[in-house]
């Protein structure tokens, strides 16, 4: 109590200074997350800013999350989202190129970016006391980005690079676009977040400047501060590094949903690789949809761990493969639930189908055991715990729930979810999402090299 | 909810009564505890022929105890909400493992049970050489895997550091289980034993709970370290590794780097710094931000208990591969010849002081320290006195060690892409250069 009374006295004081409506202070409200409290305040420009005070190290993570990812793109300009992202490290009106980066190298910091289907986000990590230079040189990128035909054409090439790295000269890579492309017909998760390669050579500044003043404002952002700082230090700093930044009308989404699969879908991909490789991916659940912890669960008790069914029948006791994994995507719309198998090299794909089949029936059919399910429970809040190990992992995990879900404590309601699933839960799931007329199989076969293995051994 | 700050930078050390060393580092963030007990020796240690078998005798621990079968164990280690691995470097083997707090008592017990009453058996030996080999096989699909690998044994061609701790093929089918048995009882005694306990645990039950795990083990003797100082073969090399259907190349440039007690170690690791060790250093700006050539560029500097490789990293286009290669051998040339500016080393020193907080910000993180200290024998201050020794460095003492161990005229340079492609522009763009030879990606 008294300390929003506190909160509440120097919010006044701020706001009494404040520069234009867009730059006034507004608190709204603590929430837990898990024994710590999370702030949730806003700017009068629509910035939601979210705050986590943890002192246990003198560091501070900051992150920025835009709500745009490559599911706001469209055919003949997929990549932009990630091209953009890369182009937010260039110049600004008020920073020469490099400037960014090395005022933040020598203050100690570290930073990077991401982007994905439904978001992108910035990450900065610093020395506590130098906290100040993030808000600062996040506010200027987000408002006097300076984008011009040199730094676009020389930052397409590193994306190019970047995709020749992460997917043509990755077999994984490949099969896992191949997968997207195949399974989605109409809805934007069919391209892939760093985008076809003829579109990233064919984007120029102006595509750039318009996906800037579309999406980057501040009323589709998200700051997340986690780590040792004073909200009564932060939020003024805040308030006017980004107060004169106008909000925008942020387009409404145009985006088709995908049509029921009725038809599984099958292809091949031949690749020079070791062996043969198997994924399986059937239509799954949202990330906000109730289903979703009850599938990972389920993943979890098939693919998770040394124990789970299939890594101990495909890998332990009948050596078909050498790995074997699932995952059901986080998206924001229903994504796949992917299995992904590795055959061992005198094994194929052939052999491996038929097992993970009498595995899906035998979850259609019969209730796991309380053993099985209590693993999967453990290993799941086991990997829960480790997300939330330092301050920027924290701080990732609030910046994604509340970008994808509007709910930035998603992570404690999915591990109180995970507790509450029950067998017949899994049961009614598997019968729910593991429909083969829903699911896509691709099939990678190794073309041979000229020097076989054996042989060169 | 307000949580105590970082109290000490060192965790607490405790001698354990059979001679292993135990190390502490509590902290309250989070309840998950980490435990690990490394070996004081590794794969640098493992036999001629043999290579590949200081991972396989500890990944056997969790393949049958007294009482236990392979499939029982995993079970258990699920049960509990633990994870566990081992990890394999030249100078240390060890495991790695993370429980969820509560479970600790349970896993420690587990644990325990391990490392006293191993059992071995014929099958599960079998099993897992047939499932490491598979693993060999498969990295191959990995660029940047099969060019580590090839700089690794080339670099310390007859040298221990220059075999894979996870051996090859042939060497993983030799291993028997006299092999690991013999492993097990020369190495795997408390005196060759550090052990380190993170996180969420009391620390006045630190030492018990470190006594129980080596309850079950001898005292033994500790692994003497007779590994020799590497050395590196003279000239300029290039090794093309082909592999087909490549749109880039994976290009690594090495020669050899420092070791922890030399007295230019420190300046050598700002002045690395300053060529190829963070977003804005001279590799990334040319070959990254000027001319768009490669996603990722740099360099680093490889420290072990004996004299590791320096090595730079880019991954152009096929067609980008010799111009960039060429652009880093002058860059490097340069570096040498001129050395660093005092602008540069006071710049690089502001950030490696100030990002030394993130190197210490959690408890595993400082307790990885403490180990590394233990296991690669470093001096004691290594890091705690971290801050004093890079603020020490000066300009001319920086360039002095660049001068004194960056060889570029002795130089390895190993290349993953299409020979076929990429090979006689390599061979251009290296001036002086001595020898230049092509192997196929599945040699290992």
């Amino acid at each position: 109590m008294r300390e929003n009374t506190q909160r509440r006295a120097w919010q006044e004081q701020a706001n009494a200074r404040a520069n234009g409506d867009g730059a006034r202070l507004i608190y709204e409200g603590a929430e837990p997350f898990g024994v710590e409290t999370l702030q949730r305040w806003r700017l009068g420009n629509g910035l939601t800013v979210l705050v986590l005070v943890d002192i246990s190290a003198p560091i501070v993570a900051y992150h920025s999350w835009f709500r745009v990812g490559s599911r706001h793109e469209r055919p003949g300009k997929t990549g932009l989202a990630h091209l953009f992202e890369h182009l937010m490290f260039g110049e600004t009106e008020n920073l020469g190129a490099g400037v960014f980066d090395r005022k933040l190298e020598e203050n100690g910091a570290e930073t990077n970016a991401a982007t994905w289907v439904d978001w992108t986000f910035y990450h900065e990590l610093l020395p506590s006391d130098r906290f100040k230079l993030a808000v600062k040189l996040e506010a200027e990128r987000m408002q006097r980005l300076v984008l011009r035909e040199p730094q676009v054409a020389s930052e397409k090439e590193v994306v190019a690079n970047e995709r020749r790295y992460r997917v043509d000269d990755d077999v994984e890579g490949v099969a896992n676009e191949l997968l997207y492309r195949t399974a989605f017909e109409r809805h934007p998760y069919r391209w892939p977040t760093i985008g076809w390669m003829e579109d990233i050579q064919a984007f120029t500044p102006e595509d750039c400047v318009d996906f800037y003043r579309t999406y980057y404002a501040p009323n589709n952002a998200t700051v997340v501060v986690v780590g040792d700082v004073k909200e009564r230090d932060l939020l003024p700093a805040i308030a006017e590094a980004y107060g004169a930044i106008p909000r925008q009308a942020i387009p409404a989404e145009d985006i088709m949903p995908e049509m029921p699969q009725l038809v599984e879908r099958r292809l091949e991909l031949r690749k020079p690789t070791a062996s043969e490789k198997l994924l399986v991916a059937f239509k799954g659940p949202a990330l906000g949809d109730a289903d979703h912890a009850t599938m990972t669960l389920l993943s979890e008790v098939l693919f998770g761990g040394r124990a789970s069914r299939l890594y101990r029948t495909l890998v332990v006791e009948r050596e078909l493969a050498i790995e074997t994994r699932g995952w059901v995507s986080t998206f924001r719309d229903p994504g796949l639930f992917e299995c992904w198998n590795t055959a061992r090299a005198a094994h194929t794909a052939s052999e491996i189908q038929p097992v993970l089949d009498e595995a899906f029936e035998r979850v259609r059919t019969e209730v796991v055991t309380d053993d099985e399910l209590d693993r999967a429970k453990a290993r799941l809040e086991l990997g829960s715990l480790q997300q939330l190990e330092t301050v920027s992992g924290k701080a990732e995990q609030i910046g994604f729930y509340d970008t994808v879900l509007g709910d930035p404590a998603h992570a404690f309601r999915r591990v109180d979810a995970f507790r509450r699933v029950t067998a017949g839960d899994l049961r009614r799931v598997a019968r729910r999402y593991l429909v083969d007329a829903t699911r896509t199989i691709l099939h990678v076969v190794p073309e041979r090299s000229p020097a076989p293995a054996e042989a060169a051994r | 909810m307000t949580r105590p700050r970082v109290a000490a930078l060192e965790p607490l050390r405790f001698d354990l009564d059979g001679g292993a060393l135990a190390l502490l580092e509590a902290s309250r963030a989070i309840p998950l505890v980490s435990v690990v007990v490394a070996l004081r020796c590794g794969s640098a240690k493992d036999p001629p022929g043999r290579e590949g078998l200081a991972r396989l005798a500890l990944r056997m621990l969790r393949r049958g105890a007294e009482g236990l079968t392979a499939e029982q164990i995993d079970f258990r280690i699920d049960s509990l909400g633990a994870e566990m691995a081992v990890d394999t470097a030249a100078s240390s083997v060890g495991i790695h493992a993370q429980v969820i707090a509560r479970n600790t008592d349970a896993f420690f017990d587990l644990l325990a049970r391990l490392l006293a009453t191993p059992t071995f058996p014929d099958d599960e030996i079998e099993r897992l050489k047939r499932e490491s080999v598979a693993e060999i096989v498969e990295a191959r699909d990995s660029d940047r895997v099969v060019a580590q690998k090839a700089l690794q044994r080339t670099l310390f061609a007859g040298h221990p550091y220059g075999h894979n701790p996870g051996g090859t093929v042939r060497s993983v089918e030799a291993i028997g289980r006299e092999d690991i048995l013999a492993f097990y009882r020369r190495h795997v005694v408390q005196a060759n034993l550090v052990v380190g306990i993170a996180g969420d645990a009391a620390p006045e039950r630190a030492p018990a709970l470190a006594r129980q795990l080596l309850a079950g083990l001898p005292r033994g003797e500790p692994t003497a370290d007779d590994v020799t100082e590497p050395s590196m073969s003279p000239g300029r090399r290039l090794l093309v590794v082909d592999k087909p259907e490549r749109t880039q190349t994976q290009i690594l440039v090495a020669t050899m780097g420092t070791s922890p007690l030399d007295e230019d170690h420190v300046p050598l690791i700002v002045a690395n710094a300053v060529f190829g060790g963070t977003f804005t250093s001279r590799l990334m700006k040319e070959i990254r931000s000027k001319r768009g050539w490669s996603y990722g560029a740099s360099a680093r500097l490889g420290v072990d208990r004996r004299r590791q490789g320096w090595v730079m990293w880019m991954f152009p286009a096929a067609q980008d591969s010799a111009p960039c290669l060429k652009l880093a051998l002058e860059l490097l040339e340069a570096w040498v010849a001129g050395g660093v500016t005092p602008r540069e080393v006071s710049f690089i020193q502001r950030y490696l002081v100030r990002s030394h907080a993130f190197d210490v910000d959690t408890a595993p993180k400082r307790l990885h320290q403490a180990i590394d200290v233990e296991l690669l024998g470093l001096p004691r201050d290594y890091f705690s006195g971290w801050i004093p020794r890079v603020s020490a460095v000066t300009p001319e003492a920086a360039t002095a060690a660049i001068k004194n161990r960056i060889r570029p005229d002795d130089l390895l340079s190993v290349v993953v892409g299409m020979a076929s492609q990429v090979n006689d522009a390599l061979k251009g763009s290296i001036p002086r250069l001595a020898d230049a030879s092509v192997v196929p990606f599945d040699i290992e």
